[in-house]
């Protein structure tokens, strides 16, 4: 006997639909599974066989082939354990014949029976909406994530013998009384997400301009750097940037879901990724944790940090081979990783936030504290190439809060407000670069300058003063314009004014300082 | 490739300065040239790591001693040393470099650029044969003879365990005069040379004025002293060395001559310069007015605010009036280092430039 189900198998943060097929014919006993598997879909047989048996299925001493299609691509991870025995069942006459059509499923199956939850059930689910498929059957624990899809009925199951009921009663009715299906209020979860408790800019004393630079950041989508003593702030303001950025929109934050859940690591029950993703690995991450990759490539963190915030702490601490590895994705805003086993594309659009000391002892240029020698100083900002610091837009320097600064924290604002202001620059931003590619002032490229940036006369005359008397280069100078426009759109203005460009030339970064 | 010419302890290209101090190195392998007899040369000493403070001094010391004739001796370290050598080559003046290892040697490596300026601008001095590394035994001996070709020895700033101390110990040996650029209590950085100021060294208070005292008083003194010198030798020399005699005493005519000839150069250019000076300050403080009278209130406020030390920008905002504080200070700061009238010195900290 022939049977076929759906399955999906993942590639980058997409999927396909994968074919399983089963065959039972008379022969030596045996499990055979082709299809250019991975081992841990070769497992599935075990897996499958063992459960079938202790839910009180006797298998027959027949020759079972499985086959997964397309045969050519390379399949990864457990999720095929279900199809399989749906398949398994079907050939044997357990269920009635097309008794699984139209349905896809997923699943990992324990010894028990019990079904596990799968990686990426956001992206095949999206798959297999697109691919016509009406139905689908995951681990309960992955119901909500793929219910988040419209126009596909998606069904959560705890074990594989509510499934066989499931596709042997009767009635519809009857159907979905054992496997009803899954819903999910989205537009609760962004409400929840915008209501919701987090980190509050309120809670940082004093530092001003290191408060104004993250916002001018956020608001259009900037690189910032921080460079001040330990305890200055630096990670506590990071730590804060999501919640000025505007909330995620749906799209956006199916596009974050995807990658979580391609990582596996999407929180058991979980629908949706709704806050804006914060990553800030250790300085000791190697180049395959942080771009994505290993020999069955996954994403990395800065994939995981998509339309969020990768905040690197300690900057010069890093592998100088990680941080020049991350050029390529900041500018093309995805990642492409390559390897013997596949090709694979994830996104990597974050904002880079970046942190470090002034020098080895984090205290110079405070002579009375820090004995750090010149060339210890030059070194130390020297592990910082200056590749990176070319993509990072703004820099500010942070330094120790005094009483007064800690003060002052009783009326420092809060995110809620400064939200506000970023969504209405963002606005803007919106309506400017409309049709053109563009989303944010941060991503205006050099040729395109002029066109956004637009000076009157007395603005001219004010960028070559400053040109002439900062010896800004042409980079610099294209950065001063760039953050001069986000200013602007804080503040309302249709026209960069003179004052935008002196605000945007004093957090112009620049290592010159520190030689 | 340059010559690296050696001057033995007799030869007749010795500095006469070097030939009176203890422990005068016996040979001297020279890039370049030695500091020129008769001419007043001044050493500028201090820290390698200095602070804004100290760099601004350094500079401002350089280009005045540079721009009046005087030269620079110093020790090429990074900090201090480089800086006003570099300054007084900028301002036209020669410098001359003692090292610690052989003149062929680039130490430390960073200053590679004064070095190849040095070269032709002055000279690179060492005791140590070239090819000789930069040890760190060979530093204090240097010292010795950076302050031994030195009329005036200039501290600028200096911890209190220092190699900059350990030379000006040998320059009070040598009998040179001390001047010291005070500090504030607070700074490390200023603790050895206001120690030396309470011990009762020369205190420099501003660098143009410290040149013109030079240049009027000191000038005449060192020529004297130069004289004397040259008198006890005349009458300590036996008959058979008259010949030498006549050649020293040719030799102190013209270098009298050369110490009038520079005293009146100096004179000269001092009017010169005091005309310029003059007519350039009239001009610079019309300039200034102009430039500070048409700054906004605000603006003038800010620029009150600000000072030669570098502050943060929370250290300038607390002394700002109430009407400055609702638009971001760094608009302010930003026009003012346009203008030229303040300097950003990192990202978040600023001072005033000397108006």
């Amino acid at each position: 006997m022939y049977s076929a189900v759906y399955s999906g198998a993942l590639c980058g943060v997409s999927a396909y639909l994968v074919s399983v097929e089963v065959d039972i014919a008379r022969g030596l006993p045996g499990f055979g599974m082709v299809g250019s598997l991975g081992c841990e879909v070769r497992e599935s047989r075990e897996r499958v066989m063992v459960a079938l048996k202790n839910v009180g299925i006797d298998m027959p001493p027949c020759r079972i082939t499985v086959n997964l299609s397309p045969a050519d691509v390379r399949k990864e991870g457990t999720a095929f354990d279900l199809p399989i025995a749906i398949g398994v069942l079907e050939a044997m006459g357990i269920l009635p014949s097309g008794a699984g059509e139209g349905i896809l499923f997923l699943g990992e199956l324990g010894l028990d029976g019990e079904l596990k939850r799968a990686r990426g059930v956001l992206p095949v689910v999206r798959a297999a909406e697109a691919g016509g498929v009406r139905q689908c059957i995951v681990p309960k624990a992955n119901a909500k994530e793929g219910a988040v899809i419209p126009g596909i009925a998606v069904r959560g199951a705890e074990n594989i013998c509510q499934i066989m009921e499931f596709l042997t009663v009767g009635s519809a009715e009857e159907a979905d009384a054992v496997l009803p299906v899954q819903t999910v209020d989205i537009g609760a979860l962004f409400e929840e997400e915008v209501s919701g408790e987090r980190l509050d800019f309120g809670d940082v004393s004093g530092q001003r301009e290191a408060r104004r630079a993250a916002e001018i950041a956020a608001a259009g989508f900037h690189n910032l750097l921080m460079v001040g003593p330990p305890g200055a702030g630096k990670s506590m303001i990071a730590k804060r940037i999501p919640g000025i950025l505007p909330a995620l929109s749906l799209e956006e934050s199916l596009e974050v879901t995807s990658v979580v859940s391609v990582a596996g690591l999407m929180k058991e029950g979980e629908a949706l990724v709704t806050q804006r993703p914060f990553r800030s690995p250790h300085h000791t991450i190697s180049q395959a944790a942080l771009i994505g990759g290993s020999s069955y490539p996954r994403p990395g963190i800065i994939s995981l940090a998509h339309r969020g915030v990768l905040f690197l702490d300690e900057l010069p601490e890093f592998q100088r081979i990680v941080l020049d590895a991350l050029r390529q994705p900041i500018e093309e805003r995805l990642v492409n990783i390559s390897r013997v086993n596949g090709n694979v594309t994830y996104p990597s659009d974050f904002m880079l936030v970046c942190a470090m000391n002034p020098c080895p002892c984090g205290y110079y240029p405070d002579r009375n504290r820090c004995r750090c020698s010149e060339a210890q100083v030059r070194r130390y900002m020297g592990k910082v190439s200056g590749p990176i610091l070319d993509r990072i837009d703004l820099c500010v320097e942070l330094h120790p809060v005094d009483i007064a600064g800690l003060k002052e924290k009783a009326g420092a604002e809060g995110s809620a407000s400064i939200r506000e202001r970023v969504m209405r620059a963002r606005e803007r931003q919106k309506d400017r670069f409309e049709g053109s590619g563009y989303r944010f002032n941060g991503d205006i490229e050099a040729s395109c300058i002029d066109r956004y940036c637009v000076l009157g006369k007395e603005e001219q005359d004010c960028m070559e003063q400053l040109y002439h008397s900062l010896k800004l280069s042409a980079r610099a100078y294209h950065r001063i314009l760039k953050v001069a426009r986000t200013i602007a759109d804080l503040a309302g203005e249709d026209c960069i004014g003179t004052e935008h460009l002196l605000e945007a030339a004093c957090y112009r970064p620049s290592l010159e300082y520190w030689e | 490739m340059e010559q690296i010419i050696q001057y033995k302890k007799e030869d007749p290209g010795y500095p006469e300065r070097l030939k009176n101090i203890s422990g005068a190195p016996k040979k001297l392998y020279v890039l370049g040239s030695l500091p020129e007899e008769g001419r007043l040369s001044v050493a500028v000493i201090g820290a390698r790591d200095c602070s804004e403070y100290g760099k601004y001094v350094a500079k401002e010391l350089g280009t005045a001693l540079g721009g009046s004739g005087i030269s620079v001796i110093s020790g090429m370290a990074r900090g201090i040393d480089g800086i006003s050598q570099e300054a007084a080559l900028d301002a036209g003046g020669s410098s001359y470099a003692v090292l610690g290892c052989g003149v062929d040697i680039c130490y430390p490596e960073a200053n590679r650029q004064l070095y190849e300026r040095l070269k032709s601008g002055g000279g690179i001095i060492s005791e140590y044969p070239p090819g000789a590394p930069a040890l760190a035994c060979h530093f204090p001996p240097r010292n010795r003879i950076v302050s031994g070709l030195a009329d005036v020895v200039v501290v600028i700033e200096a911890r209190i365990k220092s190699g900059t101390l350990i030379t000006v110990d040998m320059a009070l040996e040598q009998g040179r005069e001390v001047y010291v650029v005070p500090g504030r209590l607070t700074d490390r950085l200023s603790d050895g040379c206001n120690r030396l100021i309470k011990q009762g060294a020369g205190i420099l208070l501003s660098p143009e004025d410290f040149v013109r005292e030079l240049l009027e008083g000191e000038v005449g003194k060192a020529a004297r002293n130069l004289a004397g010198k040259f008198r006890k030798e005349e009458a300590g020399l036996a008959g058979e060395k008259r010949k030498e005699v006549a050649r020293n005493l040719a030799g102190e005519t013209r270098r009298k001559e050369a110490a009038r000839n520079l005293a009146g150069e100096t004179r000269k250019k001092e009017a010169a310069k005091s005309m310029t000076g003059e007519s350039g300050k009239e001009a610079g403080n019309l300039a200034g007015g102009r430039q500070r009278g048409a700054l906004s209130p605000e603006l003038a406020a800010v620029l009150e605010a600000l000072d030669f030390m570098p502050q943060t920008l929370e250290q300038i905002r607390v002394q700002l009036p109430e009407e400055c504080q609702d638009k971001p200070i760094t608009t302010y700061l930003m026009r003012l280092c346009m203008e030229g009238l303040a300097v950003q010195v990192s990202p978040g900290r600023f001072c005033c430039v000397k108006g």
